[in-house]
């Protein structure tokens, strides 16, 4: 079963994957890094995307019709000139309040794939 | 109506502040340990610290859940499991490494809830005591250790978590007193996370004993206690608790200390 790191590992083999980190969209702190971060700094990065996941986790013009068990939102997806970003919403029964975060190159990744992959990797590590 | 105002952002640690420098900033007495790679525990007013060779390996603090409320409230364990691990070993990281070993438990649950409740614990265990801490140096816990921190960023993450408390509600009345209900003309919606928390707000319980309940991380339930406060939907109860007890303050003079001798050090 994959930790923290074999997790940030696999998402680093998907097709023109830059950086990846595990972060906690609470309190803004990367649990554990990977690869580049954008402007070279993991940790401002991960207090911003955090920003982001949390505005999108809390309201309501973006969440699914509540079911009671899973987040309102299951990923974001930023796309710029040159890269995407996309954050994948980790699900647990436990109380973590925790993302996937992959940056990729634009002209090398799949988006479609790599939401793909990122979704599964989410999963299997918090596979019970 | 009344508007919901955008969260304030997440702090983020100025450029100028580079790797490791809020060290010292804290405790002076753990940085020093983490410089010396020091084995042992560090006990302070509010939590204690396990380090192995200058990482911090395990936190504990009773104002914030442990590791088995963390793994058994919501979690894959039941309490069975747990007891069953805790009579094989003395310590938490022990009994779920155990578990870990038994198939129980995946590394993946086991790393997140286990970081979740150190730098939880950490918090608190950082805050500021009017008791001096001691250290007790020791053999390295049995099982290897999990994911150690370094001393210098569970520092840094404990003063990035005090300054978005402030900046959400500068007042931490609500961090340690009962919580009683408000109830504003026009209340703001909140989220269910908040809404689990309102729902125990009963004019006795604290924040810690609401997270307690929740099998929530107790920093977590500080922000969304917070929020609530600034939302006008709880208030800090005028009966104070029987212990509370003095909570981070934002402007800790030894940053400000450090950083203008950084500063003087940097111009020479």
């Amino acid at each position: 079963m994959p930790g923290i790191d074999e997790c940030l590992l696999e998402a680093m083999r998907v097709p023109g994957a830059r950086g990846a980190a595990l972060v906690d969209w609470t309190s803004g702190l990367a649990l554990g890094t990977v690869g580049e971060a954008p402007g070279g700094d993991h940790e401002t990065t991960a207090a911003e995307a955090a920003e982001l996941a949390r505005l999108a986790a809390e309201h309501g013009a973006f969440a699914a019709e509540p079911d009671g068990e899973r987040p309102p939102v299951e990923d974001l997806i930023v796309s710029n000139r040159d890269s995407y970003h996309l954050l994948r919403f980790v699900v647990t029964s436990f109380d973590s309040t925790v993302f996937l975060h992959l940056w990729l190159a634009r002209d090398e990744g799949n988006l479609a794939l790599a939401r793909i992959r990122l979704g599964e990797m989410a999963d299997r590590l918090v596979l019970a | 109506m009344t508007m919901v105002g955008t969260p304030p952002p997440l702090p983020v640690r100025g450029k100028e502040g580079g790797q490791g420098r809020t060290q010292g900033a804290l405790s002076p007495m753990l940085s020093r340990l983490a410089d010396e790679r020091a084995t042992g525990v560090l006990i302070r007013e509010h939590g204690t610290l396990h380090l192995s060779d200058g990482h911090v390996v395990h936190a504990e603090s009773r104002l914030a859940p442990g590791l088995d409320l963390l793994l058994t409230a919501h979690g894959p364990l039941g309490t069975a499991d747990w007891q069953q691990a805790g009579r094989r070993t003395d310590s938490l990281p022990g009994a779920a490494r155990l578990l870990l070993d038994a198939g129980r438990l995946t590394t993946g649950v086991l790393e997140l809830c286990h970081l979740g409740a150190l730098f939880d614990a950490g918090y608190f265990a950082l805050a500021p005591s009017s008791t001096p801490g001691r250290f007790r140096y020791g053999i390295a816990p049995g099982p290897a250790p999990l994911r150690p921190v370094p001393v210098t960023a569970l520092e840094r993450e404990t003063v990035r978590r005090r300054e978005l408390l402030h900046r959400i509600w500068p007042d931490p009345a609500t961090d340690s007193a009962p919580l009683i209900r408000a109830d504003p003309v026009a209340a703001p919606p909140v989220t269910s996370r908040q809404r689990a928390v309102l729902e125990l707000v009963d004019g006795v319980r604290a924040a810690p004993d609401i997270a307690r309940e929740l099998g929530r991380r107790t920093f977590q339930t500080l922000v969304d206690v917070r929020r609530l406060a600034a939302a006008g939907l709880v208030a800090p109860g005028t009966a104070p608790g029987p212990s509370p007890p003095p909570l981070p303050q934002v402007t800790d003079p030894d940053i400000a200390l450090l950083k203008r001798l950084r500063d003087a050090l940097e111009a020479l």
